[in-house]
């Protein structure tokens, strides 16, 4: 806090009297011709040569380009003129858009540069430079330089004559109400304070100048009651030190504020958050790939489980859309873990295509057939194409079990749950953890750098944490840093879809990484086996087949139960044969109690017989029942015998009764009971065949396609088209951009203005559909909504004084001058210079705008 | 990536490959703080729990020395999650310590004021803890010790406890040096008793587990002459309370008056005295009447023998005697009703453990062969089975008829080795005595009796005994060489354990014991045995399965074996 009592006379006489600090900086910035400057501009006399809207025509095309690139919105859909682009790059939503994507540093340059120019002062490079480092140290000098001319790229700050400094018109009202800490600016006549008087203030009141110094600049007043505080206060009040805002509260006025700052309007130049100390949050490069290995292959193995388990049975898709929160729980014991994680499971199984909404009456959740071709690569491929399809994706997995705005339970796999922004999180947030490398930074860490780099646009903390337990479960981080598979996301553009190359590039990866496949099992007398390691496919396979996992990790513990046997054998192998399978793979011989417990499973397993028939005839002679089978005339009944006194028909019973009438036989229908029922004449109902559980994707092409690593597309490519094709648009640009005399003529002549404003209307309507219309039209910039309002906002920034044609209140024509003081919130604010008065005009009442030339 | 015999699994459980060749190192470096979980023959699985985790901490190892040793033995990366969660589960040891205040006596101190504040605001506490002295201290009951602990170990911070053991009656026992049975020749404790004794007696209270045979009487004595106190020992029942008794007088000096019984039959309390649970837990209208046993003397040694049956009255009684040093001995601490938990927390930590194979492969236990004989059942009594209500199926299926011819077989088969036959039901051992013409123990037998025909069979006299569950535990038969099953309790693990235990003294020859299960096929018999049979096999004792039908063949591939 700066020792006002310390201070030099002058310090508080004007806004930018040097001040000893600035002296020791002198020497790199002579100030005394800017001084003189400054005193000039207090009076607002300062006579611009160019607006706003100039200096865009004035850019060359590399310099639009890269205007275009940084501010995409700008550029779509494409504006007719130079003049629309700059009415564009005025407005609010288009200014908002551009400061959303600023670090803290940018901001605090661009604060410094809105609040230089609302005291009056003239700015230039230097001018800003100390203002915020005070000229040192060197670095943040040559940042500040380099930020200055990156804002001038993206037109947030401008120069009417290449060496001063504006910011654009309208940049102030998307900023705090304080920038950079600062009281509202006040009249330019307002009188600062001698600094003299801070010496018979009374006790307290320096302090409080100091609390307000750099912000906030609001205090508030102590309570009727008094208390140590009351009388300074009131004294600085009345000496003009602070403002009295309201009844309870003090402002301290910007231009006081600035001379107690000394003419800064920063303390420093921010910079990015510091890497945590290293230490615990060091992670070795071998654990965190080892972490990841791990969790890439359980993530793979889960999506695998899955598949498995909804092969067989299906889920059925809510009719929300979405799965059921019973489904959901069932489908987390079986992947035995949380209802968290197997949310995320089932999205990424979705999002990688690999389950779908079979659109069947009634819907449920059925494999692709890409989950055939996934289910046939091997781990690397697989865990590859969920990851880019994860990496890609905008759905939301960490909402499901939330309640929405009315309450509702959000389920897992509903189509609403997928939030635009999350794609371009998920980079930043894989992008701040490729800065700290061997780091496991916290999401607290990951939030502070973002919060640096968009304080305007912090991201909600639960995502940053949702987003960073997902890249665990999936590998893409190990024990919290940043693992070799996510520095090859990290190294995706922003924006793009991986391709193939990123593919590639993430199989290969965790090939090098995963351990060596082993093809042993040690089989144990107690019924266990233990693979020492990640077992071959082979091997897994027959595992899976026939035993029961007990423990999960770098090797694998089986137990051997007669249930997970006879699974091996349902699985079409014999007894024999699956002990020879199972001694290829072990060292020693097959333990006696496990190859009984085998040939125990063998002899039981087919014991007990199955068969589809549809009928059935019993009769007590066995004699007749051969007569018949042999019977040629039955044969389409599909009789077969199944015990002497008893055949089995495919027929159904209706049509196996008419046959055996029909065979001269008296034949009796009989219950479960063995009871004579009446025979029913009546058609049989019809057996639907069982539902195929694995389809092709049905419903209007909304599959999502399996990406795995042999397809091309090519979106490097599309990025250079995108760049030619800004080049061409900023070429049509410039052809269909009038020369500024051409404007300045037509605007003054612009005639009849009830004629001018149906042109108007019909170009502004016709704008965004036909944008050939406005071609060589007469009248560029004056009538057009856009550019009407972008001239409004230069002139309000510049002091400069328009003709506004208008409907009037009672819908007559109106034409007026006024210097516009504001336009904001669909309202012109303005003040009728030859009525002395303020006035407000909603904008759509606003018919053209010309400026009124300079020393009219 | 190392080659280490170690693989660190993610679930907690440690897998140790037994042939490798740094095995015994790396098993002598987790024993401290990972539990033997199983031990079959190629890979022994080790599990580290909260538990066994703090204990580590109790004995003085700390967070980082697990993690060293884990990182220096293991093959593969140990799971960082793991690491991680050694360090936080070991850490939250100690921060409460259970001290002795000069002025208020036993207290509960913190190092950790929000950890005393947490577990004060807990429900559990209520009632267990007294007035707070100040910031850090709060008082504890001296009677509440014991759940004080235990409550505080199931909310997770478990108390270090300071407050030392009351010194008890001074009373001078030794170990003899000489073995009056076996003529007075000199004899030494066993180098893994004295492990034992060392590891109880450096560790405060706790828990030897040692297998059956291998002389855990000797390691109570070892204790009593290290603490030289009077002692109190509790065991299951008046028999075992006899052999107690015998095995004192002839492995230390005390002295037939120096020892007293305390049981059904007799009340004597001497500065050693012997008492069964079986009295302590006799209520009379609703009140324990023989509680004040345990405050006849001033204690300094309570030893729990087969701590795994412990009845629940005794948990609570023992619950108050945590100023004494408390030892348990047991084979097992598999409990069917999953309390180990309890007697961690009230009698100590296990501070013994070995496999029993390895033991045996030191020659202090004889070898055992397993074998399941599975009988099939014949027809009928299969239809019967088949349709009979679920709550008889087991007993049919133990007690088929077809049992009794194999049981003749097993015996012919072993004729003049000292045989037992075990059972569940008593109409069938009846039966089977008459057929083997053997004489049958049951409950209804009285202690004299019994006695007599042990001794006869000790002797020589005769060679094969029908007995009941009676002799699951503590008696001691030394040269029982063959025992046959024939029915058991359900799926009990402990048991089938404690009857493997009845053949597994070593013998005078160095013979194989052999343990026989007979089971009928394809029943709920055929089940039981199977989880039975789970805790050996883990143990490294894998059953051979054969038919009953190939026993014949087996019996003379066995006897040509032995010719060979």
């Amino acid at each position: 806090m700066p020792d006002l009592g310390g201070r030099s006379a002058a310090a508080l006489t004007g806004p930018s009297v040097p001040t000893p600090l600035q002296h020791a900086a002198g020497e790199i910035w002579p100030d005394q011709p800017r001084e003189r400057e400054v005193r000039r501009n207090l009076a607002r006399k300062i006579v611009r040569m160019a607006t706003f809207s100039d200096s865009i025509r004035a850019r060359s095309d590399e310099h639009l380009v890269a205007l275009l690139t940084h501010r995409p919105d700008l550029a779509s859909p494409s504006p007719a003129t130079l003049l629309s682009l700059a009415a564009r790059a005025t407005s609010r939503a288009s200014l908002q858009r551009a400061t959303n994507t600023l670090d803290a540093a940018h901001l605090e340059v661009l604060e410094s540069v809105t609040v230089l120019d609302s005291v009056g002062e003239h700015i230039t490079a230097d001018r800003v430079v100390e203002a915020i480092t005070g000229g040192a140290p060197e670095e943040d000098v040559a940042a500040v330089r380099a930020i200055l001319a990156a804002l001038d790229e993206m037109a947030l700050v401008w120069s009417p004559d290449g060496t001063a400094l504006r910011p654009a018109p309208g940049v102030d009202e998307v900023q705090d109400p304080y920038p950079g800490g600062l009281g509202p600016v006040g009249k330019a006549h307002d009188v600062v304070p001698h600094p003299d008087l801070l010496a018979e203030a009374p006790p307290g009141a320096r302090s409080i100048l100091s609390a307000l110094t750099w912000g906030p600049p609001i205090g508030r007043i102590p309570a009727a009651g008094g208390g140590p505080a009351a009388a300074p206060t009131r004294w600085l009040v009345q000496n003009g030190f602070v403002k009295q805002a309201d009844a309870q509260h003090v402002v301290l006025p910007r231009r006081v504020a600035m001379a107690l700052r000394g003419g800064r309007t920063h303390q420093r130049l921010s910079c990015a958050p510091l890497q945590p100390a290293p230490g615990t949050l060091q992670r070795s490069s071998a654990t965190v790939e080892a972490e990841s290995v791990r969790a890439a292959q359980e993530a793979v193995r889960l999506v695998t489980e899955l598949i498995g388990a909804w092969q067989v049975a299906p889920p059925s898709v809510l009719k929300s859309g979405g799965l059921g929160v019973r489904d959901l729980r069932r489908l987390a014991q079986r992947l035995e873990t949380s209802d968290t994680t197997a949310a995320l499971v089932a999205e990424l199984a979705l999002v990688a295509g690999l389950v779908v909404d079979d659109g069947d009456d009634p819907a449920s959740y059925s494999p692709t057939l890409d989950a055939d071709e996934w289910l046939a690569a091997d781990v690397p491929s697989r865990w590859a194409a969920i990851v880019t399809a994860w990496f890609a994706t905008a759905r939301a997995p960490w909402l499901v079990g939330s309640r929405d705005e009315r309450g509702a339970l959000r389920n897992a796999l509903e189509p609403e749950l997928h939030r635009a922004w999350v794609p371009r999180l998920r980079g930043e947030v894989l992008d701040v953890l490729a800065g700290a490398p061997s780091t496991a930074l916290s999401p607290d860490d990951v939030l502070a750098v973002l919060r640096w780099r968009t304080p305007r646009s912090v991201p909600p903390i639960e995502s940053v944490v949702a987003l960073m337990a997902e890249a665990e479960v999936l590998g893409v981080t190990g024990a919290g840093a940043l693992a070799p598979g996510g520095l090859v996301l990290a190294g995706v553009p922003r924006q793009t879809v991986p391709d193939d190359t990123v593919l590639v590039e993430l199989t290969t990866s965790l090939a090098a990484m995963l351990p060596d496949a082993v093809d042993e099992i040690l089989l144990q007398g107690d019924l266990t086996g233990v693979v020492p390691g990640r077992p071959s496919p082979a091997l897994e396979a027959l595992l899976a087949d026939s035993a029961d996992v007990e423990s999960r990790g770098s090797a694998i513990t089986v137990r051997f139960t007669p249930s997970s046997v006879t699974r091996a054998l349902d699985a079409g192998r014999t007894g024999e044969e699956f002990l020879t399978e199972l001694a290829l793979h072990s060292r020693t011989p097959v333990p006696q109690p496990l190859e009984y417990l085998v040939r125990d499973a063998a002899r039981r397993h087919g014991q007990v017989r199955l068969g589809v028939a549809s009928s059935y005839v019993r009769v007590e002679d066995p004699a007749l029942l051969a007569g018949l089978i042999d019977d040629a005339r039955l044969r389409p009944l599909g009789l077969f015998r199944i015990a002497p006194t008893v055949l089995a028909a495919t027929a159904p019973i209706g049509q196996l009764l008419a046959a055996l009438r029909e065979r001269g036989m008296a034949p009796a229908m009989e219950g479960p009971d063995g009871q004579i029922v009446l025979a029913d004449r009546r058609t049989p109902r019809v057996r639907v065949p069982a539902r195929r559980s694995r389809r092709p994707g049905s419903g209007p092409g909304a599959r999502p396609v399996v990406r795995l690593p042999d397809r091309s597309t090519t979106p490097r490519a599309e990025r250079e088209d995108r760049s030619a094709r800004l080049a061409a648009l900023v070429a049509a640009l410039r052809r269909d951009t009038p020369a500024p005399d051409a404007q300045a003529a037509t605007g003054v002549d612009a005639g009849d203005p009830g004629l001018a404003s149906v042109a108007a209307r019909a170009r502004g309507a016709g704008e965004y559909r036909h944008r050939d219309s406005v071609r060589g039209s007469a009248l560029p910039g004056t009538t057009e909504p856009v550019v009407a309002l972008g001239m409004l906002r230069e002139a309000a920034a510049d002091g400069r004084e328009v003709w506004l044609d208008m409907t009037g209140p009672v819908g007559e024509h109106q034409r007026r001058r006024v210097r516009p003081l504001r336009v904001d919130a669909g309202r012109l604010r303005a003040v009728d210079v030859a009525r002395e008065s303020e006035l407000t005009v909603a904008v759509h009442r606003i018919i053209s705008v010309e400026l009124v030339p300079v020393g009219t | 990536m190392t080659d280490g015999p170690l693989i660190v699994q993610s679930d907690k459980t440690l897998l140790l490959e037994v042939d490798h060749p740094q095995a015994d190192a790396a098993r002598r470096a987790i024993a401290p703080f990972a539990e033997l979980e199983r031990a079959p023959e190629h890979m022994h699985t080790y599990r580290l729990t909260p538990l066994g985790l703090w204990n580590a901490r109790a004995a003085g190892h700390d967070a980082e020395q697990v993690v060293a040793v884990l990182l220096a033995f293991s093959r593969y990366t140990v799971p960082h999650a793991l690491l991680v969660d050694v360090a936080e589960t070991m850490s939250r040891y100690g921060r409460l310590q259970l001290s002795t205040h000069p002025v208020h006596g036993l207290v509960l101190q913190a190092t950790d004021r929000a950890v005393l504040a947490e577990v004060m605001k807990s429900k559990r506490t209520a009632g267990l803890l007294g007035d707070r002295i100040d910031e850090d201290t709060v008082l504890v009951h001296p009677s509440e010790r014991g759940n004080i602990k235990q409550v505080l170990l199931k909310l997770g911070w478990p108390a270090e406890d300071l407050a030392g053991y009351v010194d008890g009656e001074k009373h001078a026992i030794e170990l003899s040096p000489t073995d009056p049975a076996k003529d007075d020749k000199p004899w030494d404790m066993r180098p893994y008793q004295r492990h034992a004794v060392d590891g109880f007696f450096h560790g405060g209270s706790g828990v030897v587990v040692l297998p059956c045979g291998a002389g855990k009487t000797i390691v109570g004595a070892g204790a009593m002459a290290k603490s030289s106190t009077t002692t109190l020992i509790l065991v299951t029942n008046t028999v075992s309370a006899r052999q107690w008794r015998d095995e004192l007088l002839r492995r230390t000096t005390l002295t037939d008056e120096e020892i007293g019984e305390y049981s059904g039959a007799r009340k004597d309390v001497r500065p050693v005295t012997i008492a069964t649970y079986q009295v302590l837990t006799t209520k009379r209208k609703g009140v324990y009447t023989h509680l004040e046993l345990l405050d006849a003397r001033d204690w300094g040694l309570v030893i729990y023998d087969e701590v795994h049956l412990l009845p629940a009255p005794i948990f609570r009684m023992t619950a108050n005697l945590q100023a004494r040093r408390r030892l348990g001995l047991t084979a097992t601490l598999v409990r069917e009703d999953g309390r180990e938990d309890e007697v961690f927390s009230l009698i100590g930590p296990k501070r013994y453990d070995a496999p029993w194979k390895d033991i045996e492969a030191q020659g202090y236990i004889a070898p055992a062969d397993c074998v399941e004989v599975r009988h099939t059942m014949p027809e009928r009594d299969r239809m019967l089975y088949a349709t009979a209500e679920p709550e008889d199926k087991y007993r049919l299926a133990a007690c088929a008829p077809g049992k009794m011819r194999i049981v003749e077989q097993l015996v012919a088969q072993h004729e003049g080795d000292p045989t037992l036959v075990i059972g569940q039901y008593l109409d069938q051992l009846e039966e089977l005595g008459e057929h083997l013409g053997a004489p049958v123990i049951t409950g209804a037998t009285t202690v004299r009796e019994r006695q007599r025909l042990f001794e006869a069979f000790r002797t020589g006299e005769i060679t094969k005994l029908v007995v009941s569950k009676v002799a699951n535990f503590s008696i001691d038969l030394p040269e029982a060489s063959v025992a046959i099953q024939v029915s058991g309790s359900f799926g009990s693990r402990q048991e089938e354990a404690q009857r493997l235990g009845r053949v597994m003294r070593p013998k005078a020859d160095g013979r194989t014991a052999h343990f026989y299960a007979v089971v009928s096929r394809d029943t709920v018999d055929q089940d039981f045995a199977a989880h039975r049979q789970r805790f050996l096999a883990e143990q490294g004792y894998a059953y051979r399965i054969i038919d009953a039908e190939d026993l014949e063949g087996a019996a003379d591939a066995d006897g040509a074996a032995g010719r060979a």
